[in-house]
């Protein structure tokens, strides 16, 4: 592992520099081919939606701006991912460490059963959470048709992102260092805060991301159980469904493309954040 | 006596790692735990800085019982065969950090750091990140590092195990000089017997868990208390049933010593200024000579040339009961 650190830093970028030069013919077959394939499944679809939200000027993102109902969704949205997220960072840390270092009975289920919220088609998930929450809850929980709802749903769908990113970080952390640590007087927790968490830290970031990204565009899990009462529980997807629904294809568009710049704003503010903690460390 | 180990045992399910180990390992000295690998000696190591528990027996440092105290408060610095830096902070906050636990005053702390770096050569590595460092310069920062919190005893688990030949004789050197000058009372953990031999005052030969011999460099040399020591001390070849050094085998052409035995020289291979002659005996013994070139040379050995051996007087010999290694 030490070794693997003298070698990540500066080799690393003297690769990168020798073939920003000139491609060889394997590296630029691939940079094409990667390229080409971005470009059909990403860059023009998006585009398309641009141009197709530009096409009806600036009065439709005016109008979708203005227009109440959409600003309700838009903030409920996003202010639900972000606060999903930030218990996500709490929590899948929690559960990858316990993954990771603790001993238990049926924790090898455990490792299994976390991916399932990810891997179950989002519609069965809004099912189940309506069967357990909803009307007739067997617990005696009633949440649907409130914010409650939607919250739990978000929760319930990004619950594996953090776990996993952080997962495969902990396993490769070196004991010998929380050894030292402690054998230079740090209890666990200041061990933990001081010299376990700032290795983390880029990973509890990249899982926030990845939550929260899935968050603010989450359909399946939330359209059963959150009642879509707009101004109240109605999130953008559903909002923006709603528009199709109504052949109001421009003021799709213009949605689409409002949440195109939150989840990008949101995926560079995160990583400009990351990279401001792990200096300070 | 520094510290006390009394009747330690420690089993891993059932793979017996210590084996009723008692050991005193005096104040002041540079002790080397030697054995081969997987022979509990880091395991010890552990347990003495409260690492590992062992699963009877009791540990003492400086007359404390520390048996049941957690790593924090034993005051014992570790060092780590794989440096174990905090790689996200700079040299001199990896050395800071033992002293920024215990909340000393921040003027304290730069100044001893500052001292630390200098007994340690990296003054003016100070502000650069571990990854930034060669690895011999990172052992000497988890040196420093160690040593901030004053321990009582230093503790070094194959500290240069992870180091190149020249790195690791440098190092060797280097520490122990710094040890005269600190004088903590330190252990440390080598499978290498030359390593132990040139730097510890007192060596402690661990093989399978179990204590074999404690004694000086010289004491284990001259006397091994058992095939086993002798055969990690040093090289052994066996001659008419007895176990020596190579190069306490006396090589003639001529039957010049009484009860030389006679055979014929199988292989020569010169090794700079030495030359290793493997003679095979009449009797089936296969008998390894060590000699100096300019000998060699003198006495005009070629492979195929009939020779007498027998061990020269004074040699250290040792009935070959089992064959050790």
């Amino acid at each position: 592992m030490a070794s693997a650190v003298a070698v990540g830093g500066r080799p690393a970028r003297k690769r990168r520099s020798a073939s920003s030069g000139s491609l060889t013919r394997g590296s630029a077959f691939g940079l094409g081919v990667s390229m080409i394939w971005f470009s059909l499944l990403v860059l023009i679809p998006l585009s398309a939606i641009i141009v197709k939200a530009a096409g009806g000027g600036l009065s439709t993102f005016t109008d979708v701006l203005t227009n109440d109902n959409t600003r309700a969704a838009l903030g409920l949205t996003v202010v639900s991912s972000l606060i999903i997220t930030a218990i996500n960072m709490v929590m899948g840390t929690i559960i990858a460490w316990v993954l990771v270092r603790d001993r238990f009975p049926g924790k090898g289920l455990l490792d299994l059963i976390i991916d399932i919220p990810f891997a179950m088609p989002t519609i069965v998930a809004g099912l189940v959470l309506l069967s357990l929450y909803g009307p007739e809850s067997p617990i005696g929980v009633e949440v649907n048709s409130t914010r409650w709802a939607v919250l739990l749903a978000i929760a319930f769908v990004t619950l594996p992102f953090v776990v996993r990113t952080v997962q495969p970080v902990l396993e490769e952390l070196d004991t010998d260092v929380e050894d030292a640590a402690a054998s230079l007087g740090a209890t666990r927790f200041t061990t933990f805060r001081r010299v376990v968490l700032p290795s983390l830290v880029p990973a509890i970031f990249a899982g926030a991301a990845l939550s929260f990204a899935r968050g603010i565009s989450e359909y399946g899990a939330l359209v059963l159980i959150s009642g879509n009462l707009p101004r109240k529980t109605e999130v953008v997807s559903v909002r923006l469904f709603s528009f199709l629904e109504g052949g109001n294809t421009e003021a799709a568009a213009a949605v689409a493309t409002i949440m195109l710049l939150v989840a990008l704003l949101a995926i560079v503010a995160l990583d400009v954040i990351q990279r401001r903690v792990a200096r300070r460390g | 006596m520094s510290i006390e180990i009394k009747g330690v045992n420690k089993k891993f399910g059932d793979f017996v790692a210590l084996d009723d180990v008692n050991v005193s390992l005096p104040t002041g000295q540079l002790t080397a735990l030697l054995g081969p690998s997987g022979g509990g000696k880091s395991t010890l190591l552990r347990i003495i800085a409260g690492l590992d528990s062992a699963d009877t027996g009791t540990i003492s440092i400086e007359g404390t019982n520390a048996t049941e105290l957690p790593p924090q408060k034993r005051n014992v610095g570790f060092v780590f065969q794989h440096y174990a830096v905090f790689k996200h902070m700079t040299v001199a906050k990896n050395v800071a950090f033992g002293l920024e636990i215990r909340k000393r005053p921040k003027a304290e702390v730069a100044e001893k750091v500052d001292e630390l770096l200098r007994l340690v050569h990296l003054s003016q590595f100070a502000h650069r990140l571990p990854s930034q460092l060669s690895g011999g310069q990172r052992q000497r920062m988890a040196l420093a590092r160690a040593l901030a919190v004053e321990p009582t005893v230093l503790l070094l688990d194959e500290p240069f195990g992870a180091l190149d030949a020249k790195v690791r004789k440098e190092l060797r050197d280097w520490l122990r000089r710094l040890h005269d000058e600190v004088h903590v009372t330190t252990v440390f953990v080598t499978h290498d017997q030359e390593e132990a031999m040139e730097v510890a005052d007192e060596i402690v030969v661990i093989n399978e868990g179990r204590v074999e011999q404690v004694g000086t460099p010289d004491q284990l040399y001259d006397e091994p208390a058992n095939d086993f020591v002798m055969g990690f001390l040093g090289e052994i070849t066996t001659l008419n049933g007895v176990m020596l050094r190579p190069h306490d085998v006396h090589i003639s052409l001529t039957p010049q010593l009484p009860g030389a035995a006679e055979g014929t020289i199988s292989r020569l291979l010169r090794v700079g200024f030495e030359v290793r002659a493997t003679v095979l005996t009449d009797d089936g013994d296969e008998v390894t000579v060590v000699l100096t070139r300019t000998h060699a040379r003198q006495l005009g050995l070629e492979t195929g040339v009939r020779v007498w051996v027998t061990a020269a007087s004074g040699a250290l010999t040792m009935p070959s009961l089992s064959v050790a290694r």
